[in-house]
């Protein structure tokens, strides 16, 4: 039983590390300075 | 040969009888009333395929066994159901909102609450069923909201109920509109779901739009490696459609490719639903589970949008943390309606849809998570 709680607990870590991580990241891409866009899409 | 051994209805047995009447329901909801009929339709028919007796489809050698073990055994068919899943995705309204991605990761808990909840009734405390670590896990991952992250989990851990938690994963993100709203309306006063939220001005730049999917992959990968090939063929697509350079592959990702295998995988999911195995009362509660666990993602979800609610000062919608699950779109149009119906002038489809789009790449991270931790603790 105390196995699943650590799967829990550590899951829950996991989860929250990678995407806070991502977070972090995705901030940081926003604050680049804005390219000229001239691409046509 | 006596007639017993040619004739099929010779041979029904009360389970292909009851297996038989749900793949007719199952046809039913997807051609009568329109309930996800892309999903519903091949499974019922791969369902009623699987009960015909001494049809021998989904037995070694049939059709269904041979796709089962080529696509759902390998983990490919999942796999390419995400390339095309990614070429459909527009990141977009997650990039304006990218603090969505923390309701994405709360909404994992209904994955962990239900493993746990699901441990407790079998092999780890109480033993009143036939659930190991491993099925426990399986069972839980129902509440990622993704039928291929459900089906890859399921199929990596060999649970003796994969099939069961494929089917009850895409049933019930079918159903995300009958189980999200009383969640929602219970854990939100109506002055908290009328909260209007202000629109993200400007537009993202492509080059952050490429730069995201090759970088979810190296955190992603570099973080929880059992995630990557998931994360890594949801991303692929995703760069397909943003490079802007393949539309040709990004089109056959999100048409050709992604009918295909669904076809391929309704159907074998369906020919997974053999009575004598399916009927069972463990099956029975990993349905019930299933939706303990969409409940306790919408819970969580939307617990923490009641804290940046609080946080922020009333500028957050509670009601968004809610689409924190992965069953993307759907989760976002509940918010969208619930929030309409609180406020006439109240659009949260595009914050929703962040949430919603950021739970689909939070499932995944928990599905590498699941797959990483139980071996470890087994």
């Amino acid at each position: 039983m105390l196995n699943a709680l650590w799967i829990v607990l550590l899951g829950m870590a996991i989860v929250f590390a990678v995407l806070g991580i991502l977070l972090l990241l995705v901030v940081l891409l926003g604050k680049l300075p804005r390219p000229k866009e001239k691409e046509k899409r | 040969m006596t007639a017993g051994e040619s004739l099929g209805f010779l041979n029904l047995t009360w389970q292909a009888v009851v297996m038989l009447a749900i793949g007719f329901v199952l046809v039913w909801l997807g051609i009568a009333r329109k309930v996800e009929p892309v999903l519903l339709v091949p499974i019922g028919f791969g369902c009623v395929l699987a009960n015909i007796p001494l049809g021998g489809v989904s037995e070694a050698g049939g059709f269904l066994a041979v796709l089962r073990e080529a696509g759902i055994r390998t983990e490919i068919f999942p796999l390419l159901i995400f390339i095309g899943i990614g070429a459909m995705i527009d990141f977009e309204p997650f990039l304006q909102r990218p603090y969505t991605i923390l309701l994405g990761a709360a909404a994992q808990f209904g994955i962990f609450g239900t493993f746990f909840l699901a441990y407790l009734l079998g092999d780890g405390w109480l033993h009143v069923l036939d659930f190991s670590l491993h099925d426990a896990a399986s069972i839980g991952i129902i509440g990622s909201a993704d039928g291929p992250t459900s089906i890859y989990v399921a199929t990596i851990l060999q649970s003796k109920y994969a099939a069961a938690v494929v089917v009850a994963a895409y049933s019930y993100m079918a159903l995300v509109p009958i189980i999200q709203p009383p969640i929602i309306k219970a854990l939100c006063s109506k002055e908290e779901r009328a909260v209007k939220m202000s629109s993200v001005a400007g537009t993202i730049p492509r080059r952050t739009k490429i730069l995201f999917p090759l970088i979810t992959t190296l955190v992603v990968g570099l973080l929880a490696p059992k995630a990557t090939p998931l994360v890594g063929s949801l991303m692929f697509g995703n760069l397909l459609r943003e490079s802007g350079v393949v539309e040709r592959l990004s089109l056959a990702a999100q048409n050709e490719l992604a009918n295909i295998v669904t076809i391929l995988l309704g159907i074998t999911v369906g020919g997974m639903m053999a009575g004598t195995e399916f009927l069972r009362p463990e099956t029975i509660l990993v349905f019930i589970l299933g939706i303990v666990a969409f409940s306790l993602d919408t819970v969580a979800g939307v617990l923490l949008g009641k804290l940046m609610y609080v946080l922020s000062g009333g500028k957050v919608n509670p009601m968004i943390g809610a689409c924190g699950i992965s069953a993307f779109p759907m989760s976002a149009r509940v918010v969208q309606k619930l929030g309409l119906e609180a406020n006439p002038h109240n659009h949260l489809l595009m914050h929703a849809a962040g949430a919603n789009t950021a739970g689909q790449i939070a499932s995944v991270v928990a599905g590498g998570a699941i797959l990483m931790l139980v071996p470890m603790f087994s």
